[in-house]
């Protein structure tokens, strides 16, 4: 409880204590200003755009990695040698640090990268796509890196969730002529649930606060176009000298985190109990 | 519940040390002597021997000082100063960092000026309300354009464009010829940036130098017409094709390869290009400044400078004895204008005196620093009284990107005048 409160409660107190002031880095002095930071989020368009571009793509990313997850997660699940290695790799982003993963990709993605040179040498592209040049596709892009990082954790979980589920079942199931998908729809999914409820609901924070694969692929660009909300908290803080502004900033954040944390969970915990 | 109560103290305690010993703490060096922190930055001209040689040999010259070297992770020397400010951790002395940003918070030491106006050729060329916070050790023009002289060959072109309109018809025919005319590494803003700076400091700073004391001021605007129809300019460059198309997609390190590999005919960039001008056929580039419609040269310049000296310093004698020292060095300078095209500004001394290797577009660069000429501030790059305000450079470089994809000339204006209306407040 005091560790907690030491690294979590402290600075989110102290946080919400510099939103209700003017506080800037360079000066010493801050001043109390009420809830003037709050009613200037009302009408800051970038913040907006910020906000709108890292619920999409929580959305977007948190629906597809764990698809995916689920979907590997099945192919995973065997005991070999091989299969143990397989598990291995597909949990290799994950383990990757975010700055490293932002490289490696910005070189796959980059107009004479891997991925522009195999699509031209297959004759599927004529000239190369820039895929972190033009806002759509920047958008795009980043949801493809942020994918690929979080299916190798969704996978893991729902692996484990998947091992849990006794054999008899699809045993007796395959007795009663239940087919491939059969199986899976009435056994599988629904026995997946607790596994689904933890990933998705990390997926979603996790993509909530997506701030280094982002910094690194396209600092945000171009033309802000993918300025995730923790990357415009630290230009307001650390560009534009707005301490207190950007933890107002940061407190939204964190409540709206909360908040669908809070629904996506409640919902998805309904689905366990109606097991 | 009482061992609980211990451990977090233990823990607080812990982390009050650590923080402690990793502060600046200017006293109690090495031998009873003074220890200072000095915050540089690495690039692949600037390595961190550099640093670490260039430091020693200033230490040299302080007895009593040991200097201890902290490094900003990228080349974004204020952000990183100002998280180090946040946290306690202000560092005594800071290498090329944007004055007015620092010195208006009361951060920042000014320098003696009789020791600057002794040493340099243009001592208030970075003076922020008239003091100086880090010696004006060189300059840059920002932007200039470099070119490669075999393909305006192949483009039948003989020399370089001297009004807008010759520009705009040498382009015409190196695209019509097969070479993309302009190159820009538009995937790191502030390169995307560069064509609009040479263009609005040409058109905008030159038939109106004060024009950024005259925003300050509220008398004029990013929308007023002149603005527009110069920014119009860029548009139409990426309307006619001169830059290559998936340009937002390149980043500054590969557009410098594109170019000096020849893919590309021309280069918009800062004149610390110079120092990557490959040496094996450096005969093959030239460069020209951004052309005017009349053809009147009009040079966008920034006096930079070496290191700013906290307010904050427990050890200002010494301090400053460094900081001097180490702006006055001549091997400092060799590797500044070799490494990073740099241009001395030292008084007294020609490019001879340092001993230097430097090649022919180096010094045809340099010629129009030391000529007499119309020397404007390059916007959104300028050290002086003339610096943009905390930010405003961000929402320049975004405006730039946007443009690359938007005709909305107005609404990318009306922007930026937010941004410095909310940026002064």
């Amino acid at each position: 409880m005091g560790l907690y409160a030491l690294f979590i409660l402290v600075p989110v107190v102290m946080s919400a204590w510099k939103s209700l002031t003017n506080e800037n880095p360079l000066q010493d002095h801050a001043r109390f200003i009420g809830a003037a930071n709050y009613t200037e989020m009302l009408h800051d368009s970038a913040l907006a755009a910020s906000l709108t571009f890292t619920l999409v793509l929580a959305a977007v990313v948190t629906l597809a990695a764990n698809a995916l997850g689920i979907a590997f997660a099945m192919l995973l699940n065997r005991t070999s040698l091989s299969f143990r290695m397989m598990r291995t790799l597909a949990f290799l982003p994950q383990v990757l640090s975010g700055v490293i993963v932002g490289f490696v990709w910005r070189y796959v993605l980059a107009q004479d990268g891997v991925l522009n040179n195999i699509l031209g040498s297959l004759g599927i592209i004529s000239h190369p796509v820039t895929w972190l040049g033009s806002p759509h596709l920047a958008m795009f892009s980043i949801a493809l890196v942020a994918t690929w990082v979080l299916t190798g954790f969704t996978t893991v979980v729902h692996l484990a969730a998947l091992q849990s589920i006794p054999v008899e079942l699809y045993q007796a199931a395959m007795v009663d002529g239940a087919g491939r998908w059969q199986r899976f729809r009435a056994i599988t999914f629904p026995m997946v649930a607790p596994g689904t409820t933890i990933s998705v609901t990390i997926s979603l924070i996790t993509m909530l606060k997506l701030y280094d694969i982002i910094a690194v692929l396209t600092s945000g660009g171009p033309a802000d176009s993918t300025q995730s909300t923790a990357l415009y908290i630290i230009k307001l803080a650390f560009t534009d000298d707005r301490f207190g502004y950007a933890s107002a900033v940061a407190m939204l954040l964190l409540a709206v985190s909360a908040v669908i944390s809070l629904i996506v969970t409640g919902l998805l915990r309904r689905r366990e109990v109606d097991l | 519940m009482r061992h609980k109560i211990l451990t977090a103290a233990c823990l607080a305690a812990g982390l009050a040390l650590v923080t402690g010993c990793s502060a600046a703490t200017p006293a109690g060096g090495a031998k009873g002597g003074s220890s200072l922190t000095y915050l540089t930055f690495e690039t692949p001209s600037l390595t961190a021997s550099f640093w670490d040689s260039s430091i020693a040999n200033a230490e040299k010259k302080v007895p009593g000082l040991t200097v201890k070297k902290l490094v900003a992770p990228s080349t974004d020397r204020d952000a990183y100063a100002k998280q180090l400010q946040a946290s306690g951790q202000f560092p005594d002395l800071l290498q090329s960092i944007t004055p007015s940003t620092f010195a208006t918070a009361g951060l920042l030491k000014p320098y003696d000026q009789s020791w600057v106006d002794a040493n340099f050729l243009l001592p208030l060329g970075n003076a922020y309300k008239g003091k100086v916070y880090i010696p004006p050790t060189n300059s840059q023009i920002i932007p200039e354009v470099f070119y490669n002289k075999k393909l305006f060959a192949k483009a039948g072109l003989t020399a370089a464009p001297k009004t807008w309109a010759e520009f705009m018809a040498d382009c015409a025919k190196l695209k019509a010829a097969g070479v993309t005319p302009i190159e820009l590494g538009g995937g790191d803003p502030f390169s995307a940036s560069m064509p609009l700076v040479g263009i609005l400091s040409a058109d905008i700073l030159g038939k109106d130098p004060n024009w950024l004391q005259e925003r300050y001021a509220g008398k004029v605007h990013f929308t007023d017409a002149n603005v527009e129809t110069a920014v119009a300019k860029y548009r139409t460059m990426v309307k006619n094709g001169y830059f290559e198309t998936g340009a937002l997609g390149v980043k500054y390190a590969d557009s410098i390869t594109n170019f000096t590999a020849g893919k590309t005919a021309m280069y918009m960039m800062g004149s610390w290009f110079l120092g990557s001008v490959p040496k094996a056929n450096a005969a093959d580039f030239g460069a020209f400044l951004t052309p005017t419609a009349d053809g009147s040269l009009v040079v966008p310049f920034a006096v930079g400078g070496s290191m700013a000296i906290s307010a904050k310093t427990a050890d200002p004698a010494k301090a400053t004895a460094f900081a001097q020292a180490w702006s006055l060095d001549p091997n400092n300078y060799k590797t500044l204008i070799e490494g990073d095209g740099a241009f001395p500004m030292l008084k007294g001394k020609t490019l001879a005196d340092y001993n230097v290797n430097v090649t022919q577009v180096f010094k045809d660069s340099y010629s129009y620093v030391t000529s007499q000429n119309t020397k404007v501030s390059a916007l959104g790059w300028a050290t002086n009284d003339d610096s943009m305000p905390s930010g405003l450079n961000d929402a320049f470089y975004a405006a730039s990107q946007a443009l690359f994809t938007s005709d909305d000339v107005h609404g990318q204006m009306a922007k930026l005048d937010a941004a410095w209306d909310s940026a002064t407040k």
